[in-house]
């Protein structure tokens, strides 16, 4: 059945070679050494990518979740070295709080238990761990609490830190960044630090679901061209269970991802959206092992594209929830209910998570 | 491969809400014995009840007393039944296969014949498939069916069949002809045909639907040849593996779930509520992959491959829903317990194995799914 959150089937295609022409496995390698690279961020942006899925009143590009989910989710097929997520989540973050968006890398603050930003008559201070990419945007925004505890969207130029750097697993920026002082500009937010992170979760599970699409998709071609024993080891009904595994991982995740957006576009789908990023965490954990397993040693080293892929699957699983804390909240959220088969059964579960 | 979101229309919201009342007052809890899932009680009272209300046969044709339903307004159906262990044995396998089956391939006569007594919950069915020395193997059969004046006569023995001792008839597979696969028809058995001895094969838990099927001479007229003769094969192997992809492979262990995840002692158990929230998690994932394999078949699709690569990994996550329940039980379960969910919950234990055996083991599937994905 077709629907109003079907994604245009030519922006998909359109998007899909883009990023599969730009982010081969050398560009990937050089994003690791130099950081984010300008050119293919220019180029992303002159497609209108990374702002589509906020209002063109706010200065976004238009569309839906939906389209930007996708979008998210081909360039993690293709290992995009972009803070195409983060840029999004900053975006969606000043539009709902009546703030202007411009072009350029953004990032946002995802807020951990020891941060301790805060805002004190108009001036940021405190310390933001693991702020992703956060060295190389060209604005940092974040959701901070104000002397009354009502939450303030700022934000502010990496300039304005000091950033003390790190990398992810995927060898991508990670940074801690402290605040001195800073005089920033405010804006109250409609938006709570759940809210937040909840987009988070969705956004990453949608990379998750690209980058297991495109481990699974590796694998296969992989198996079928490698030859021990004399033939093709995906002949092997044992390797053959490692693609089964795959492909039941990505289109699970996949079509969760999609399940949750739709939801998540209509109304509030806290459950939705964390047993989504739960699904794709746990499918995560099982796909990096059975691709590998299925690889061998070539996979195992970084001249070939696989650890560009499952990196960044580790990385993202950690970001935006991780699995015992989902599966607490989740767990909590049912038991509160008391029933487990509406769960599934109800198309709106109206569980708050 | 890739399978598309949908959500229920305003018309099928107003079905599963028709079915949820029907069944609140005709299952209150404690007046039925609890299932686990496709393996409910046999009832033959409650499955004539869903017949009258136009729940059994629902993707039968009106024309022979069916309801010109969907694959969706089915899945609904059958979704509140699992959901509450609903007594399902009697009318089951005649509702999900050989109602469709025949259908599909009888004759005129045998759709007048049967398909409005499967609609109507009068009549139970039962598979004869597996023999002693073929269980995934089917195209070794050797049960055979000879040509005689007006019909076949059998002769061999047919076993691990669900139900046959409270069924009323039997679609068998039997070898017509040496060919492997095309040497292979379906008939259409009467349970009281003479000649046929049915005897229970004591399952795991004690329970007897677990049959074997001992024909000896037994005469089959040629009216209850279900299609050609040498097209059993291509039969079993065509569109209806499609039910693979059905709710029935996540829900058997769902009425487990449902009690324990009321009980007040878990929530203040933090292992037992991450258990619970990641078995939720993908109790909801699943709902989303049957719904969106119903929704292509409506749109006459046939994903052959999805519902194979459901089916295997949605049996394994019922034997996980078993396994995390039992380790938060203090004690080894009871099968003879008064509590009816203690025993429910050793029966889920020994039976729970079964459950990705049945209807294509995960190995085979695993190669059936293998060979989808590298023609894609």
């Amino acid at each position: 059945m077709s629907s109003e959150f079907d994604v245009d089937p030519s922006l998909i295609s359109t998007v899909s070679q883009f990023f599969s022409k730009k982010s081969g496995h050398e560009v990937v390698v050089q994003a690791e050494a130099e950081g984010l690279l300008r050119d293919l961020w220019q180029a992303t942006e002159e497609l209108g990518l990374p702002l589509v899925g906020v209002d063109e009143e706010a200065g976004g590009n238009g569309g839906t979740l939906l389209d930007i989910l996708t979008i998210v989710k081909l360039a993690a097929q293709n290992a995009v070295p972009l803070p195409i997520a983060e840029t999004h989540l900053a975006a969606w973050l000043l539009a709902r709080s009546g703030q202007k968006v411009s072009e350029g890398p953004s990032t946002i603050v995802p807020g951990s238990p020891r941060d301790t930003l805060a805002l004190r008559a108009g001036v940021l201070s405190g310390i933001a761990y693991d702020v992703p990419w956060a060295r190389h945007v060209d604005r940092i925004v974040a959701l901070v609490p104000d002397e009354t505890g009502s939450n303030q969207v700022v934000e502010f130029s990496p300039a304005s830190c000091v950033v003390t750097p790190g990398t992810d697993l995927a060898g991508q920026a990670r940074d801690k960044i402290e605040l001195p002082d800073v005089a920033v500009t405010s804006a109250a937010s409609t938006i709570s630090a759940e809210q937040l992170n909840e987009r988070g979760a969705l956004v990453r599970a949608a990379q998750i679901a690209g980058g297991l699409e495109a481990v699974s998709n590796l694998t296969r071609n992989y198996v079928g061209e490698r030859v021990q024993f004399g033939r093709p080891v995906g002949k092997f009904q044992a390797v053959q269970q490692h693609v089964v595994v795959l492909a039941q991982m990505a289109t699970m995740t996949e079509l969760s991802v999609t399940r949750a957006g739709r939801a998540a576009a209509t109304r509030p789908a806290s459950f939705e959206v964390y047993a989504t990023k739960l699904v794709a965490n746990e499918n995560a954990r099982i796909a990096v092992r059975a691709a590998h397993q299925a690889h061998g040693a070539i996979g195992m080293t970084q001249e070939y594209r696989l650890q560009q892929l499952t990196r960044r699957l580790h990385a993202w699983r950690s970001e935006f929830g991780t699995e015992v804390q989902l599966a607490l909240r989740l767990g909590a959220a049912v038991a509160e209910a008391g029933t487990f088969a509406r769960i599934a059964t109800d198309d709106n579960n109206h569980l708050e998570v | 491969m890739q399978l598309e979101a949908t959500e229920l229309t305003a018309d099928e919201l107003a079905l599963q809400r028709e079915v949820r009342e029907f069944l609140d007052k005709r299952l209150e809890p404690g007046t039925y014995e609890l299932g686990l899932g496709m393996t409910g009680a046999t009832d033959p009272d409650f499955s004539r009840d869903l017949g009258a209300r136009g729940w059994l046969g629902m993707a039968l044709s009106s024309t022979y007393g069916g309801h010109d339903r969907t694959a969706v307004e089915r899945l609904i159906v059958v979704e509140e039944l699992l959901a509450r262990g609903a007594p399902v044995s009697y009318h089951w396998i005649a509702d999900r296969q050989s109602g469709p089956s025949i259908q599909k391939w009888g004759t005129e006569e045998q759709r007048q014949k049967y398909l409005p007594g499967i609609a109507s919950g009068e009549l139970s069915f039962a598979i004869g498939m597996s023999e002693p020395d073929s269980g995934s193997d089917l195209a070794s059969l050797r049960t055979k069916a000879e040509p005689t004046e007006g019909g076949w006569v059998i002769n061999g023995t047919k076993i691990w069949t669900t139900g046959a001792l409270t069924a009323t008839h039997i679609l068998a597979l039997f070898r017509t002809s040496e060919h492997k696969h095309e040497g292979l028809t379906q008939f259409i058995v009467d349970r009281n045909s003479p000649g046929l001895t049915i005897s229970p094969i004591p399952f795991i838990d004690g329970s007897r639907e677990f049959c074997e099927l001992s024909f000896e001479n037994v005469f089959i007229p040629d009216s209850e040849r279900l299609g050609d003769i040498g097209t059993g094969w291509a039969q079993n192997t065509g569109e209806l593996v499609l039910e693979r992809g059905g709710v029935d492979r996540w829900m058997s262990a769902v009425t487990i779930l449902e009690h324990w995840a009321a009980d007040p002692a878990i929530r203040d158990n933090p292992l037992a509520l991450a258990d619970l929230g990641s078995l939720a998690a993908k109790e909801w994932a699943f709902h989303g992959l049957s719904l969106s394999i119903a929704r292509m078949v409506d749109e006459g699709k046939s994903p052959v491959t999805e519902a194979a690569l459901v089916k295997e990994m949605a049996t394994r996550y019922e034997q996980d829903c078993v396994e995390a329940v039992l380790r938060h039980w203090d004690r080894a379960p009871d099968l003879t317990s008064d509590d009816p969910h203690e025993a429910l919950l050793a029966r889920a234990l020994l039976v729970s194995p079964s459950w990705s055996i049945r209807g294509g083991t995960n190995e085979i599937l695993r190669t059936i799914i293998s060979k989808g994905l590298a023609s894609a």
